[in-house]
């Protein structure tokens, strides 16, 4: 099969995904990603601290834990997805990052990728597949924060690695 | 749908999704990071013609009232919290999509941002119960809130609303502006092959186009 030799021209996969994510829009709602990561994160915290979670507001209100929630399964399958590719054409290893600088820019980017999509309620997925094509006006205010934010991060990426 | 239906198609759905960002290598943050650091293009037109597809395709459903838009009012706290995430993309290497991409074929600093992007979400979530800062969307009342910096709920189905004008007119115009950014990423393209082809380097920065992507 051709989709296993070679790399896949990202435009064709992309075509794939928007006709794909147009059907999910009409029947459950658009490609999204942090809304499941948000699920995720209550319910792993509700394993560490039982009902004790529901004393914090949030995770009462906002995004009481639900196993059941759709958008959990689209990162899950995703993960299944990729392991099954990787696997397919014998790319999956495990890859260790090997500088220390690389463990803490990781460390760092990922603490400011969580708090971002819980300050914005959205994330890149929502804001350049969902929110931006629905012409919704907080997409193009994520879409302006995301660019100068790697605008930013890229500058310290630079430095870093010429560091 | 029932809600095992429904988390059975997300599961499918990012199952293909998956499969087709890690044969393709497509990565976003790649798609803002490339084209502001070394000005290559192959993972932002990937993004631009999804864009260009979904805006037509969301907004001609949204004409005719078809779809489920996400019903999230219009913040400034968006402008903020996708201002930390981009930072936060370019260090971390990876976006929501491939750090799950990248988890499945057996990165574990894909996992370890993973991780503490669960913590940075637990470390706002007491963070918010303090301040219930921004308004959440079961609460959002789709009217501006200036004291919240909330200005209300705002698409192409509520421009349909107010001025009459079909939901999809207004993608139209959106697609255009897409494919112009396209366009101009294509002759930038064009003119610099021209300049390194006579130096028979074209197919090689063409190449370190590919390992730089392939190195998120």
């Amino acid at each position: 099969m051709e989709l296993f030799k070679k790399t896949l021209d990202p435009v064709v996969a992309l075509v794939i995904i928007a006709v794909l994510d147009i059907f999910m829009f009409l029947t459950i709602g658009a490609w999204t990603v942090g809304g499941g990561e948000t699920m995720m994160t209550g319910l792993i915290a509700q394993l560490f601290l039982g009902d004790e979670l529901s004393r914090i507001p949030f995770w009462e209100l906002v995004f009481p834990p639900d196993p059941g929630y759709w958008k959990i399964y689209i990162s899950l399958g995703m993960l299944f997805g990729a392991l099954v590719g990787a696997l397919m054409i014998k790319e999956f290893y495990w890859r260790f990052p090997r500088h220390l600088s690389e463990w803490v820019m990781i460390t760092v980017g990922g603490l400011l990728m969580g708090i971002g999509i819980r300050l914005a309620f959205v994330c890149n997925v929502s804001t350049f597949f969902g929110l931006t094509p629905e012409m919704n006006l907080g997409g193009y205010l994520a879409v302006s924060g995301i660019l100068a934010g790697a605008w930013v991060g890229s500058l310290v990426y630079k430095k870093v690695l010429e560091g | 749908m029932s809600p095992v239906g429904e988390c059975i198609t997300a599961f499918i759905f990012g199952s293909v999704v998956g499969l087709l960002v890690q044969r393709s290598r497509f990565c976003n943050t790649a798609a803002l990071r490339d084209a502001m650091l070394f000005k290559t293009y192959r993972n932002t037109k990937a993004l631009l013609v999804a864009m260009m597809i979904l805006t037509l395709g969301f907004t001609t459903f949204l004409t005719f009232g078809d779809g489920k838009p996400l019903h999230f009012d219009v913040g400034l706290n968006q402008v903020m919290g996708l201002f930390l995430f981009g930072i936060g993309m370019v260090l971390a290497g990876a976006c929501t999509v491939s750090t799950w991409v990248k988890a499945g074929e057996g990165n574990i600093g894909a996992v370890w941002a993973l991780l503490f992007t669960f913590i940075g979400m637990f470390l706002f979530s007491l963070l918010w119960s303090f301040s219930y800062w921004p308004p959440a969307p079961g609460t959002m009342s789709g009217e501006p809130n200036l004291a919240g910096l909330q200005l209300g709920y705002a698409n192409a189905a509520t421009l349909q609303e107010k001025t009459g004008i079909p939901a999809v007119v207004f993608g139209l115009v959106q697609f255009a502006v897409l494919l112009a950014i396209y366009r101009a990423i294509r002759r930038k393209e064009t003119a610099a092959e021209r300049v390194k082809a006579p130096a028979g380097q074209g197919a090689g920065a063409a190449s370190a186009g590919a390992v730089a992507s392939r190195n998120d």
